[in-house]
Parts: C-alpha cells; sequence; structure tokens
C-alpha cells in the first residue's frame, strides 16, 4: 500500500511537532492517527495526531460576512491561497535499528521533514511493541484531550487488530488503562467514558 | 517627539470650531448640484455644446464629464448576470530603484486572475515577474524612475488582460483597479517613454475592442467631481462667464460622490459621461474613455465606485450590462466590504512585500557575489536610519 504523505515538518521539540498542509492535503489524517516521520538509517518517530488547526486570515473573515459564498471562490481560497493548516502530533515512540521503542526518540524530526499517516500494518506492529509503554506520554499531556484522544486511538488500532485477526487487544489496551489510571479516578472515568462512546459499534 | 503637537492641536481646535458651519455651507451645495441634476437631466445636448464650447474657446485643459444619451439623473436598475461568463482582473506591483541599497534594480510583478462565473472551477492565477538590472535600467533621459515603472506597470496589466482574454472563454469581463488612463509625465524627460507606451497601452486596447473583451477601471470611493464640474459649466455659468471658466468653481467642494450616493439605490448605476480633458485625445474612436458612478453599496449603505470603460463597451447595451452585473456580484462576494473579490485576489497575487524584496536582495548580491563581482554596499544614510531607534530613559 502506498505511503499517505500528510505534510512536512513546521516546528518540532522532543515531545512533539507540527505539520504544515495544504487544505487538499486534509482528507487523510484525522484525530487520533498514527503518524511517522522516517529520517533515514532506519530512524524513525512516531506521534498521535491530536490538534488539526485551520486558521483563518483577513480576507476569510471578510467572507464570511457575504450572504453566500461561490463555489469557485470557495475552491479558490482552499487551492490557491496559502491557507495555513496545520496538525500538532505528540511523540510517543520512534524506531531505530528495527525495533519500536515507546521512549521520546535522541533527537527531534527538522523542518520540512515529510510526515506520514502510518497503515494498519504499521499501526498494527506499533501498539503490540512493548507493553504500552506509550500510553504513557498520552496520559501526560494534561492540557489535552486525554479521554478524547485515547479513546480515537484506541478505535483506530483495534480495527486494525481486529483486521489482522487479533480481537484481544482491546481488552489488554483497556487494562492498561485502568492499570495506569488507577489512582486518578477523575481521569479515568473520562477515558473510559470517551472509550465506551468510541467502541460501542465496534 | 516627531511632531509639535501644540502647533497641530491649535490647528485642529480651529478646524473644530468652522466645521459646523462649512458642512452646513456644504450640504447647501450638494442640495443645489442635485436639483441642478434633476432640473437638467434631459438637457444632454445643450449641456454637451455647452462643455465643448468652454473646453474649445476657455480652458483646454478643462475636466470634466460630458453627456452622451442617458438623462443626466438615470439610474439604470442592476442586470442579471450571464450563467456563464469570463471574468479576469489584474494588478501589479514594483521594487522602485532605490540607490541606497547594496543592489540598484527594479521589478516590476503583475498579477491576474481569472475566474469563469457559473462553474466551481478554481480561479487560475498568472503571475509575470520582471527584473531590470544595470543597462537594463538606463533610458533615453537618464535611469530608469519610480514614475516610468508604473507606467510600464500599467501598461504591462492591461496588456496581460489582452494575452488572457485571448483563450478565453466568452463573453470575457476585465478590469483593473484605477483609472482607465494612462497616468505619467506628458511632458519633459519622460514624454517619449510616456509617448511609446501609450501607443503601446492602446494596441492592447485594440486588441481587447477586436475580440469584443468587455474592459474596465474600477476606482473605489471616488473623490473627483467630473458631473459636478459638468453641472457648474452647464448650468451655473453663463456663457459670459465662460471667459473666466479656469476660475469659477460654484459648486465647490461638493463631489460626484455626494451627488450619487443618495441618488443611486443599492446595485443601481448612474448615466454613461464621456469623459473631457486634455489627454481624452489620446483615446480616440472606440476607445474613447467613459464612465459610469454604481452603488455597490447594501441598502441603506450607499457605497459608491466609478467605473472607467472605453467607447466599445459604453457603445454596446449587453457588454454594459454584463460588465455592471458582474461588478456588483464581485462586490457582494466580500461582504460587508464591496470590493470585488477578484481585483483583492489580483493584488494578493501582485504585491511584492518587504520580505520578497530583501529574498531578491540577497539573491542578486549572491549571484554577483558567487562569479566574483563586488557588490555594493548599503549608503550609510539608510545604514543609520535603520539603526535601533532612540530608548528613553528615565531618572
Amino acid at each position: 500500500m502506498t505511503a499517505i504523505e500528510i505534510g512536512r515538518l513546521l516546528r518540532a521539540g522532543t515531545a512533539g511537532f507540527v505539520v504544515g498542509c495544504r487544505v487538499n492535503q486534509l482528507d487523510s489524517p484525522s484525530f487520533g492517527a498514527l503518524a511517522s516521520v522516517p529520517l533515514g538509517d532506519g530512524y524513525k518517530i512516531y506521534g498521535l495526531i491530536y490538534d488539526i488547526r485551520i486558521d483563518d486570515d483577513g480576507l476569510v473573515r471578510q467572507l464570511v460576512t457575504a450572504d453566500g459564498v461561490d463555489e469557485s471562490v470557495i475552491a479558490d481560497n482552499r487551492i490557491n491561497r496559502n491557507v495555513p493548516v496545520e496538525i500538532s502530533l505528540l511523540t510517543i515512540g520512534y524506531q531505530q535499528g528495527g525495533r519500536i521503542y515507546h521512549l521520546l526518540p535522541p533527537r527531534p524530526p527538522l523542518s520540512l521533514d515529510v510526515i506520514y499517516l502510518c497503515q494498519q500494518d504499521e499501526l498494527c506492529q506499533f501498539t503490540a511493541a512493548g507493553r504500552f509503554g506509550y500510553f504513557r506520554h498520552i496520559l501526560r499531556a494534561r492540557d489535552l484531550p486525554v479521554g478524547e484522544l485515547i479513546a480515537a486511538h484506541i478505535r483506530q488500532a483495534h480495527q486494525a487488530h481486529c483486521a489482522a485477526g487479533k480481537k484481544d487487544w482491546i481488552s489488554s489496551a483497556t487494562q492498561e488503562i485502568i492499570t495506569l489510571l488507577r489512582d486518578d479516578y477523575v481521569t479515568l472515568m473520562a477515558v473510559m467514558g470517551a472509550l465506551g462512546d468510541a467502541v460501542v459499534d465496534l | 517627539m516627531a511632531l509639535d503637537f501644540l502647533q497641530v492641536r491649535e490647528k485642529v481646535k480651529a478646524i473644530g470650531e468652522n466645521a459646523a458651519l462649512r458642512e452646513r455651507q456644504r450640504q447647501n451645495l450638494r442640495e443645489e448640484a442635485r436639483r441642478l441634476l434633476d432640473d437638467n437631466a434631459q438637457e444632454v445636448e445643450r449641456l454637451r455644446e455647452k462643455i465643448e464650447l468652454a473646453a474649445r474657446s476657455y480652458d483646454p485643459t478643462l475636466r470634466c464629464a460630458l453627456p452622451v444619451q442617458e438623462p443626466l439623473n438615470a439610474a439604470v436598475p442592476l442586470p442579471e448576470l450571464p450563467p456563464i461568463a469570463t471574468i479576469i482582473a489584474a494588478d501589479g506591483s514594483q521594487i522602485n530603484p532605490d540607490r541606497n541599497a547594496p543592489v540598484d534594480y527594479c521589478l516590476i510583478n503583475v498579477g491576474a486572475i481569472q475566474m469563469v462565473h457559473g462553474l466551481p472551477d478554481p480561479p487560475a492565477i498568472t503571475l509575470k515577474s520582471d527584473l531590470f538590472y544595470d543597462e537594463e535600467m538606463f533610458t533615453d533621459a537618464g535611469t530608469i524612475t519610480e514614475g516610468m515603472l508604473a507606467l510600464m506597470r500599467d501598461l504591462r496589466e492591461r496588456t496581460m488582460l489582452a494575452e488572457l482574454a485571448e483563450q478565453a472563454r466568452p463573453p470575457v469581463i476585465t478590469f483593473t483597479d484605477g483609472p482607465m488612463e494612462l497616468w505619467g509625465a506628458k511632458d519633459g524627460d519622460m514624454a517619449g517613454g510616456f509617448q511609446k507606451s501609450l501607443e503601446e497601452y492602446q494596441t492592447a486596447l485594440e486588441r481587447l475592442c477586436e475580440m469584443h473583451v468587455v474592459t474596465a477601471g474600477y476606482v473605489d470611493k471616488p473623490a473627483a467631481n467630473l458631473v459636478v464640474r459638468m453641472l457648474e459649466i452647464g448650468c451655473k455659468l453663463t456663457e459670459d462667464e465662460l471667459v473666466d471658466v479656469k476660475h469659477r468653481f460654484p459648486l465647490r467642494g461638493v463631489t460626484d460622490y455626494d451627488l450619487y450616493r443618495n441618488v443611486l439605490k443599492s446595485g443601481e448605476r448612474s448615466a454613461v459621461f464621456a469623459i473631457q480633458s486634455k489627454s481624452a485625445g489620446n483615446y480616440r474612436g472606440s476607445l474613447a474613455l467613459h464612465f459610469f458612478y454604481l452603488n455597490v453599496g447594501r441598502p441603506g449603505h450607499p457605497w459608491l465606485a466609478r467605473v472607467e470603460i472605453p467607447r466599445w463597451v459604453a457603445d454596446n447595451p449587453l457588454m454594459l450590462e454584463y460588465l455592471h452585473a458582474a461588478l456588483v456580484h464581485q462586490t457582494r462576494i466580500m461582504g460587508s466590504r464591496p470590493y470585488p473579490y477578484i481585483l483583492h485576489r489580483a493584488h494578493e497575487a501582485a504585491v511584492v512585500s518587504f520580505e520578497d524584496k530583501e529574498q531578491v536582495n540577497q539573491m542578486i548580491a549572491m549571484e554577483l557575489r558567487r562569479r566574483g563581482v563586488p557588490v555594493g554596499e548599503q549608503s550609510q544614510k539608510q545604514a543609520v536610519k535603520e539603526l535601533q531607534g532612540r530608548t528613553s530613559f528615565s531618572i
């Protein structure tokens, strides 16, 4: 399967990075999706999408005051104009020498590095490696909507694992979350509530 | 302190003291101008003859409106846009020559946007960036000036419209920002350059005319008094007073904007007038310049634009309707700030930012250094201007 490019790196730190993309690239990335930045020599950084931000500008603010907006004007603003779309990712691990680590990477990616959306096999590979060590990074990010992020991620990962015939992955993941949040009842309830909504139809 | 605010304040106070009286006087003049417009609405022939007489016999530099056919106070309602129409706008900007900069060059950037009304396709953008360096900056009269560069930019805008219109699906409606008349020094050192540009400009207009393309210049918030001046001469001055027409302004202070803002309802246009001016002779026959006022505002919030058109558009009712409808449609896209969307986009495409200029500076300097050519230095004057501003300190 061809890797889907979702944009290029705008800025980065050890714990996270921000990607810029065109509006017409915005179909693929979704909240909670796993993405990777291959950096050569088998070194690859993984991140979880936690925010997709579409900024306005003076013209867009002006256009919304009109009674209606022509389709060609919408297309002009989405395709021709430099509408800034930013995707923020939380760093949750890396790969080096063929091995996946659920640790923060030795160094962040660099400006204009290309970011790809992880396909189902890679999602399974990353989430099945180790013992859910990457959950630490998500649960530590108190400024993010942790419950919603975990729920969206588990839903996507569960679908990938089911397709690979591993239906019990979700039980292990949920058990791990309960263990990690055993002393934080409020967060645990928020995460479990979101998880319940996310997987109810699966 | 950059200003002596005490001196300014004294003047501001004086302005305020007289403001109410001046406004009352001006209001009386506005009402008189509107009355004259209505009372003489059908006097098209008489007014035209009187203005031609004044220009011919007493003031060859006279600049005012010349009635054509429609009643002076005509208010033409908004027509329908054709289901499919190509709309093209062009705009330009430039980097002026700067002898204080390390490298001396100039640049013209022209951008055009082409959209097809009635189709959902995104507009197409065309850009043309011309850099002038070294020998290219010399002219017969010396070196290229800001005025000449502006002239070349205006010419390139219209030429680009003609080139794009050739490939476009008819009907084609094109416009630029500002008046259609090419501005530039007609005397002195620039006269030769102006004449050459004018001839090329006329050629571009003739191409548009041959292709049956609608073209116009859009003047936002016009400050001119072309129609008011016509009323002054045609209705206020007697035949005897025409001798002194250069110095008689009985409606001074009233603008065409004042005249039409309450005459035209939302979407309506005024009558079409010809332009009487010294330079009108540069645009003859089908190129002769005309104009009308257009209320692009909303009900209760009038906003006027002056739209300049060549005669081939003024004489063709269908072209006039297409232009009228297209401009109102374009301005309505912008909601509460009625200005043609496509013109704003052409401006966005063409504008050269300070950062762009710095980048071009660096590109030229790097290329010269790479080839072992010495690069000049910024002038001391410019360097000290760019020093960090003075900071105050407290005791």
